[in-house]
């Protein structure tokens, strides 16, 4: 029993971390700019696949690829930021049917250039860590370490640098922000990066564990909405921590139960987030 | 590991790809009308985008090939005349309006002689059309067949009961072992699956160690279901239905997490990676259903399908290997069969060419003579069942090991696979 | 929100000129756009509920599983209950209404993004109950064999409701009625207050309204008729299952209202319809089916970014230039931008 319960912590942390990747990346954008970015889980795919194309197919070393990866999302989200999101600021819904039309666009755009089916992408390490009976395999703590270095590096620029107190202004309060002088438009741009290169990195870091597909974004965008609510919209930090409870919960639901009641499990959750304390758990402020 | 080849092929794939996808708007579609040359139009409905879009898309690409080859010899000769192939194709997107509205425009604007169909979420909104026109429709999926629509046939793909033969031949060559589990997606597939392993485990003597898990088909985190899966240390570890997506992870999880048993699964797509990512060692002696097309034994002169050697060649000089799964050769399949009975009945209408395809209560399928069979399953003798190859996992590479008869099981055991379907609510009169 | 009120020659003319094509219809196009057109006129009054419920401001993602409750409901009715179609019609809608009113009190607690999410959450758990529980919701398979309405034979006339046809003639009358009963709440003084509650609750509950009630209203009201055209659509096309209402379905119900337009009454309606024309007739007449996804995911790009308040401002800008010329006042052309 006690092996069962380490395996399924280690089975949790993997899903909290990934999780938190997206996550925090949500948040940062819809923090921000408040658009509601219906495209984030196909950054996500779009992570993966560069992984197949960098790794898989031409061969470069993993952690390149990875890198490739990231900045090959975030600049993706500097596109969607340029062409779509700054047109139509003054326009929410707007923003939200443009980031749809973007998602048919990129997943129509990896069935073309990948095909329909699955990818499968060669094992980065085959080596694990044994505790008792329980066994992580390297590749998944890589993933786990890989999360906490990015958000200790993400903490680190938005306490310390001029452009991650900028991000904090607009998340807070966008007004007051640009009467303070600074620029909307280039905070978007870094919020933008950042929060799609945060998805394409978890993308990139578990395609070799789940066989990328072209619709692999659809589930990953709910899940992450349902994280940044009971974390609170405004709030990293509740990113984070919602996303490792979030991950437990449903891990030891799914290892006890089952996947479906550990999905209605999640939702209620949510809901009941929402209905006692709606700021989430972290909330900064309560966006109308 | 061939990285230069694999490469090669599919850079060819992204160019062609794209390149096609730019053009055809431009160059219109490839829906040439053979002007002079009589015509016989076949319908494709089934999903081609979407998430469900591999169930469909390769379908239609075998079938692609199929047709090129028919009428590069001419075309088909049915009853003394000559015709020429067209396939006329209709994204349902595995929705039951966009298939009712594909099946009107597929028989009543393009004249389709015959439609071949996925089935699952499209069926229902097609059947009553079908009925009243009489079209012939095939469907991969037996648990659509209905008393209700005779012109519906399942003459392929008789998932899930060719299960039974990967059971049977185990226990047959190894009979100490003695306890099992199983696992699937929870899903329509998944379910019917789960059942008729189960009557096969007890046909066997095999007990099960534990009842069996369903999992939610979003699931991309294997390992708490594996764990829960070998809590009990089975003999047999069996992967039921699971997709693509699911098998591989689930194989890795296994790996990872120590298991030493045997494994038995319906598909195994993609073995060849999970063989990279396990080891040789690991996957040998695994046994799933679905075979290589480019195995010899498929050139015995019992197998229906023509030139499977070259099909599969074909197939993956023109699309990628990655592209390939059963999928891709069913309803080619399918259509050897529709082509032979058309031929025999002298006619391309629907209703004879399906008299003379059930002519005899026997017919040609893929991998044998077959039995047209259901009706205690399905209400209606609709389903095409003969035999199915056994596939084992040898040194890394996929080999059929024997074709076993599904028939012969089913007079053995029938009671046993109505018994367990009828649990978990799966008889055609215990549909909603 | 200024706009004419009152219905000129010209109106009842474009009036007049619908009506003909409306009732022309099935018989212009060809088989296949006779079965769009059923589930086109269905959508309809979809996205136009959908805008009664979006008026109080809040934007629930529930609605399609409204939809779906009516489905269910009067599938369940006339199949497992034996009631008579029409009957299990009505049944299921209210139904739908029932099921938005018990969910109402935990959901309107929360208010804009978090009401979103929160509509989305009940939405998806009662679909999800439908999904785990074979009986009585039939599973993942849903319902199958669903009873189609009844054949009317009065000896000189037979009509025959499988044809989508005369289908069609039902779903447009059943939808008329409903838009002319969705167009009423609109305008009268419940209409008002639900704007009233959208855009100045506060002041509006200091003058003793009860924003809770009014948005409960709208949520039920519009949940009603979602559940009506769920029973249309689950008799039509005799089966219902949970993946028919799931995410994806309602962020077309999204797309549509939002490209439409969200000023006017008619801009869900324009966007549904241009869009699923679009969709379902241009671009697979083109034939690459393939890319169908990317150049629809560009079209609303382009829509939304060109025409950022809506297909219906082109409408109110054509009209704004006919009035123009026949030189009348030009009060009604003050567009909210």
């Amino acid at each position: 029993m006690p092996d069962f319960l380490l395996q399924t912590v280690f089975n949790a942390s993997y899903a909290a971390s990934y999780m938190a990747l997206v996550a925090v990346g949500l948040v940062l954008i819809f923090g921000v700019m408040g658009v509601i970015n219906f495209a984030h889980g196909e950054l996500y795919m779009a992570g993966a696949y560069a992984i197949v194309f960098f790794y898989a197919w031409l061969g470069l070393p993993f952690v390149v690829a990875v890198g490739l990866g990231l900045f090959f999302a975030g600049c993706l989200g500097v596109l969607m930021e340029l062409a779509l999101f700054r047109p139509l600021r003054t326009n929410p819904l707007g923003g939200l049917i443009a980031s749809i039309g973007f998602l048919l666009i990129l997943q129509t755009l990896a069935v073309l250039g990948f095909g329909l089916r699955n990818q499968t992408v060669p094992p980065v390490s085959q080596g694990r860590l044994t505790i008792g009976g329980a066994i992580l395999t390297y590749e998944r703590l890589y993933v786990i370490v890989a999360t906490v270095v990015l958000l200790a590096v993400l903490w680190l620029f938005l306490r310390r640098s001029k452009f991650g107190w900028a991000l904090r202004a607009c998340a807070q309060d966008r007004e007051a922000a640009a009467l303070q002088g600074i620029s909307i438009n280039q905070t978007a741009r870094y919020a933008m990066f950042i929060g799609a290169a945060l998805a394409g990195v978890a993308g990139a870091m578990t395609a070799p564990l789940v066989a990328p597909s072209p619709f692999m974004g659809h589930g990953i965008i709910v899940t992450a909405f349902i994280i940044i609510i009971v974390g609170g919209i405004g709030s990293l930090e509740g990113a984070v921590l919602a996303a490792v409870l979030y991950a437990f919960v449903h891990t030891f639901v799914t290892t006890f139960f089952d996947g479906v009641i550990a999905n209605i499990v999640g939702l209620l959750l949510m809901l009941a987030v929402l209905v006692v304390k709606p700021q989430g758990l972290f909330g900064v402020r309560e966006r109308a | 590991m061939k990285p230069a080849s694999s490469i090669t092929l599919n850079r060819r794939t992204l160019l062609t790809g794209a390149a096609s996808a730019a053009l055809l708007p431009v160059v219109g579609m490839p829906k040439a009308s053979f002007a002079q040359d009589n015509v016989v139009k076949i319908g494709f409905l089934a999903p081609l985008t979407g998430a469900v879009a591999a169930w469909g898309k390769p379908g239609l690409d075998g079938c692609r090939i199929w047709a090129d080859w028919v009428n590069e010899a001419g075309g088909i000769e049915v009853g003394g005349q000559s015709y020429k192939v067209e396939l006329v194709s209709y994204d349902d997107e595995d929705d039951a309006g966009k298939a009712r509205t594909g099946a009107t425009q597929l028989i009543r604007e393009n004249d389709v002689k015959f439609i071949m169909m996925l089935g699952g979420n499209s069926w229902p909104g097609v059947e009553e059309i079908a009925a009243r026109q009489g079209m012939m429709v095939s469907t991969l999926l037996p648990s659509d067949l209905t008393p209700d629509t005779e012109t519906l046939i399942a003459p392929c793909e008789v998932h899930p009961i060719y299960n039974v033969t990967g059971v049977d031949w185990l226990a047959a060559n190894r009979p100490e072992l003695k306890t099992a589990v199983v696992c699937a997606q929870d899903d329509a597939l998944g379910k019917p699956s789960v059942a008729t392993y189960l009557a096969a485990f007890e046909a066997a003597g095999i007990q099960m160690a534990s009842p069996p898990l369903f999992f939610d088909p979003a699931t991309t985190d294997f390992a708490p279901v594996m764990t829960q899966l070998l809590a009990n240390n089975p003999d047999i570890l069996c992967l039921d239905t699971c997709y693509a997506d699911y098998v591989q992870p689930l194989c890795e999880q296994a790996f990872q997490q120590g298991y030493k048993g045997q494994i038995i699964s319906c598909t195994l797509d993609f073995y060849q990676r999970i063989v990279e990512r396990t080891s040789k060692e690991f996957m040998e002696g695994v046994i799933f259903q679905f075979p290589d097309f480019d195995d010899q034994a498929l050139n015995d002169p019992r197998i229906n399908f023509r030139k499977p050697n070259e099909f599969y060649a074909e197939y993956v000089k023109r699309y990628g290997a990655n592209e390939w799964s059963a999928v891709s050769w069913e309803y080619s399949s399918i259509l050897d069969l529709w082509a032979d009975a058309a031929q025999r009945a002298g006619s391309i209408e629907p209703d004879a060419v399906l008299a003379a395809m059930k002519d005899g209560g026997t017919g040609k399928h893929a991998f044998g003579e077959a039995r047209w069979w259901g009706k205690e399953l399905f209400g209606i003798d609709n389903a095409l069942v003969g035999d199915w190859p056994v596939v084992v996992i040898r040194d890394g590479k996929a080999t059929i090991a024997e074709f076993r008869s599904i028939p012969e099981w089913w007079d053995k055991n029938s009671e046993l696979l109505l018994k367990h379907m009828s649990d978990l609510g799966l008889l055609w009169n215990q549909r909603t | 929100m200024p706009e004419k009120n009152t219905i000129g020659a010209a109106g009842i003319a474009g009036i007049l000129i619908l009506a003909a094509l409306l009732i022309a219809a099935p018989h212009v196009v060809s088989f296949s756009q006779q079965e769009l057109l059923v589930l086109l006129t269905i959508n309809v009054l979809v996205v136009a509920s959908y805008r009664l419920q979006t008026l109080t401001g809040e934007w629930s993602l529930a609605h399609v599983v409204m939809m779906g409750s009516g489905a269910y409901a009067s599938a369940l009715f006339a199949k497992s209950f034996g009631f008579p179609v029409p009957l299990a019609m009505i049944g299921g809608a209210i139904v739908a209404g029932l099921v938005a009113a018990l969910m109402s009190f935990p959901l309107f607690r929360m208010k804009g993004f978090y009401f979103l999410i929160g509509s989305f959450a009940a939405g998806e758990i009662l679909r999800l109950i439908w999904k785990r529980f074979t009986n009585p919701f039939g599973g993942p398979k849903g319902i199958q064999r669903i009873p189609g309405f009844p054949e009317i034979d009065l000896g000189f006339i037979r009509i025959d409701f499988y044809d989508p046809a005369n289908y069609y003639y039902l779903v447009l009358a059943v939808v008329l009625v409903s838009l002319w009963v969705l167009y009423r709440i609109e305008k009268s003084r419940i209409g008002l207050t639900f704007h009233a509650i959208h855009w100045q609750d506060k002041l509006s509950e200091s003058v003793g309204v009860d924003a809770f009630r009014y948005r409960m209203l709208a949520f039920v009201v519009a949940a009603f008729f979602a559940g009506l055209a769920g029973a249309l659509y689950a008799h039509y096309l005799s089966t219902v299952n949970p993946n028919q209402f799931d995410v994806n379905t309602m962020v077309y119900v999204l797309i549509w209202t939002i490209v439409g337009g969200t000023t006017r009454w008619y801009g869900p309606i324009l966007g549904v319809v241009t869009l699923t024309i679009i969709d379902e007739v241009i671009l697979r007449g083109i034939g690459a089916d393939q890319v169908r996804p990317l150049l629809y995911g560009g079209i609303l790009i382009l829509a939304i970014l060109f025409l950022p308040n809506g297909l219906e401002s082109l409408v109110m800008r054509a009209s704004d230039a006919l009035r123009r010329n026949r030189g009348q006042a030009t009060s009604g052309a003050m567009v909210r931008e």
